[in-house]
């Protein structure tokens, strides 16, 4: 019986009603029986979670697990400190040992092991794994970053899992494919209560309602992780990561909440934290505000910018609103000053380019930099005036493709072009119906003179193939979400080249289905 | 012993509402905050309002940015008892404390919490208090002691505490206010 007969099997015998929604009540061991049953599934205890790693440099890479031997509790039952060995190999079996050590999971930080591992040599293959408890994690996978000249990276983005409404076949995809890391664009879990219309309508749904406390947040992430797949992408590459607005709540701005907002923005960030192989050891600040935005060099080919859009950013829609906050505008400012001579990508959360929905429409979103339009145009204006040159830039949070030629100032048709920007198909999160984007992908593409490309009836990744001549977005995509082992493919493909502003689709693929293509 | 340095806001310059450009012991991560009388009143706290009892002259607020950080790296003890020796033994725990509050129904707050991290700086553990919320204050411009203890994990050689005050919604002031802000160590038997 395949998961959906199951799940069809299940409603008709009223069993739904006990296993999804994860009624309030249960207990987690309980609550994890009755997600194993309708197809999540975790690995052995302690190490439920999997295991991840993440920021690769050169000489080191973080490395992340967490104990957790009843996923879908908010506390762990593990004395207050728990030690943790950990081993780095250059072969799978772990024989060829270059690093061990131990360190310590501590209760305040949900039990989770977050490792610096230094002294690695650059551009290679290393294979690590946790012990602790008497058990054994599994071995994960992770690449430090090439130095010097190098000719190629491959690497891929993913953003908005929505674990209702679908398995993630995309991150399936994501494990298999033969990269050098992986960009988390945001949205990596959903805040929101039990959606219900299990199975019809959703797959499966979240553990309870809306999430506000640190152990809701740690139970939410654990949930989402409580898919296989997502699980062994983490385990095999490194991850880069940014943040959208879910992982806290929908359309929030860091800044001018009340005192329980900021509570519960804390026990998010917290959350995020303690679940992600973020490495927070050499900024300014510290947790429970952890610092995401950083650059990252692979090789002299690619200078990877992660911005952050939501710790610092202010209310939309003001002459003065800030997406980035004033010290991260200036720290972009500088590093577009001061960046080499590459390929500049910026992992960016929330589209970049103007979107208006109909010829002389109103923006679509201004949750996205469409509601902060003079910090947009400064900072277009300083890549410009910069001369940087050969920037790429990587959006996730629509839940539908996009590809933009990012001008300077939009509304004005011989604006500078400085760069292309690339939006992702989401991983699971729904989308606009199909008659909407037949109706309206047209509509957009009239109104946006900078906008080539929209199709939104699909759901996948994008994985980019960099060499120094050209960079090249090819835009996989998934059968059915409803499918955990939907088979991948390739929908079409854009390049950009090097020394040039502009994108162009694949002559070979461009006869792919699209709701919108500028010809 | 208290290892925050200034936790009392007593140090420096200040004494009234206007924003101060350094605070002895501190670093100003973000906005600047002020460090204002309790004498000074104008709807500020007073020495009658829900505090400290042992309040000292002045207290810590937000100033007149609507993000105001403090940063404070602590270095712990090099030896004795809570010495790295004792930590690496997990003989050792810590308690952070602070009065932490805002004015009557505002949700302006103000945030402490304590990171410790190891020798590379990665954070081994973590306690945040507050802010406090207007609810908890019922309704009424004051200061509501916080608490959080926590065994400090083996490997941990220093800890950085942050004061974050929070402005809501419009207006100027950002009164997220703290006072008697603590961290201490204490030798404990064995590994809890």
């Amino acid at each position: 019986m395949n998961r959906r007969d199951l799940l069809k099997a299940a409603a008709a015998a009223g069993a739904l009603n006990l296993a999804w929604p994860l009624a309030v009540g249960l207990t987690p061991a309980q609550a994890r029986e009755a997600a194993e049953a309708l197809g999540a599934d975790y690995d052995p205890a302690p190490f439920t979670l999997g295991v991840a790693s993440g920021d690769p440099q050169p000489h080191s890479v973080l490395l992340w697990t967490r104990l957790a031997p009843e996923p879908l509790a908010a506390e762990q039952q593990l004395p207050e400190i728990v030690e943790v060995q950990w081993t780095v190999a250059e072969d799978p079996r772990l024989s060829r040992v270059v690093a061990r050590g131990t360190t310590s999971a501590s209760a305040t930080l949900g039990h989770s092991v977050h490792v610096a591992v230094d002294g690695l040599r650059p551009g290679r293959h290393y294979w690590y794994a946790f012990r602790a408890l008497g058990k054994t994690s599994r071995t994960g996978r992770t690449k430090t970053a090439p130095t010097g000249r190098i000719g190629k990276a491959v690497f891929a983005t993913a953003n908005c899992q929505a674990f209702h409404d679908g398995y993630y076949a995309a991150h399936r995809g994501i494990a298999r494919e033969n990269l050098d890391f992986v960009i988390h664009l945001g949205d990596y879990i959903y805040e929101h209560g039990q959606v219900g219309g299990v199975p019809e309508s959703h797959v499966r749904d979240h553990d309870g309602p809306e999430i506000l406390t640190l152990g809701d947040y740690r139970k939410r992430h654990a949930l989402y992780k409580g898919d296989r797949s997502l699980r062994e992408a983490h385990a095999a590459h490194p991850w880069f990561l940014t943040w959208d607005d879910h992982e806290v709540v929908n359309d929030y701005s860091g800044t001018g909440g009340g005192a329980p907002f900021m509570k519960r923005r804390a026990a998010a960030y917290q959350a995020w934290y303690e679940h992600m192989p973020h490495r927070d050891s050499f900024g300014s600040m510290a947790l429970p505000d952890p610092e995401i935005h950083r650059v990252r060099s692979w090789g002299e080919l690619l200078e990877l910018t992660v911005l952050d859009l939501r710790s610092y950013r202010s209310a939309q829609n003001l002459p003065d609103g800030t997406i980035l906050g004033e010290d991260q505008k200036a720290w972009l400012k500088q590093g577009i000053d001061q960046a080499p001579d590459a390929w500049h990508v910026w992992a960016n959360s929330i589209m970049l380019s103007q979107l208006r929905g109909r010829p002389g429409g109103s923006y679509m979103f201004t949750d996205q930099w469409d509601g902060f339009l003079a910090e947009r145009k400064e900072v277009l204006g300083h890549v410009h005036a910069s001369g940087l040159e050969d920037l790429v830039v990587l959006t996730g949070d629509w839940h539908s493709a996009f590809v933009d030629d990012i001008q300077v100032d939009f509304d004005q048709p011989e604006s500078p072009l400085v760069g292309t920007e690339f939006t992702a198909h989401s991983v699971t999160s729904g989308a606009y119906s199909a008659d909407w984007n037949a109706a309206n992908g047209p509509l957009m593409g009239k109104a946006n003179p900078h906008l080539k490309y929209f199709e939104g009836n699909r759901y996948g990744y994008d994985v980019y193939e960099v060499t120094p001549e050209r960079f090249s977005t090819h835009m996989r995509v998934i059968g059915d979400r409803r499918d955990p082992l939907s088979p991948v493919s390739t929908l079409t493909t854009f390049h950009v080249d090097r020394g040039k502003t502009g994108s162009y689709e694949d002559p070979g693929t461009k006869g792919s289905p699209a709701q919108y293509r500028r010809d | 012993m208290n290892l925050v340095v200034n936790g009392d806001a007593e140090a420096g310059p200040g004494g009234s509402a206007d924003p101060v450009a350094s605070v002895p012991g501190w670093r100003i991560a973000q906005g600047a905050p002020a460090l204002i009388a309790y004498s000074l009143g104008g709807g500020y706290p007073t020495p009658a309002d829900p505090g400290p009892g042992q309040r000292g002259s002045r207290f810590f607020s937000g100033g007149n940015s609507p993000r105001t950080a403090l940063v404070q790296d602590v270095a712990l003890p090099a030896r004795g008892t809570t010495g790295p020796r004792a930590v690496d033994a997990g003989r050792v725990r810590y308690a952070l404390s602070g009065w932490l509050g805002g004015y009557a129904t505002q949700e302006d707050g103000a945030r402490l919490s304590v990171e410790f991290r190891a020798a590379d700086s990665t954070p081994l553990a973590l306690s945040v208090l507050g802010p406090v919320s207007s609810a908890e204050r019922l309704g009424r411009t004051a200061l509501v002691e916080c608490r959080a203890e926590a065994a400090v994990p083996p490997g941990a050689r220093s800890a950085r505490v942050l004061l974050v005050f929070t402005r809501s919604g419009g207006g100027t002031s950002n009164d997220g206010y703290a006072d008697a802000l603590s961290l201490t160590l204490h030798a404990t038997g064995g590994q809890s």
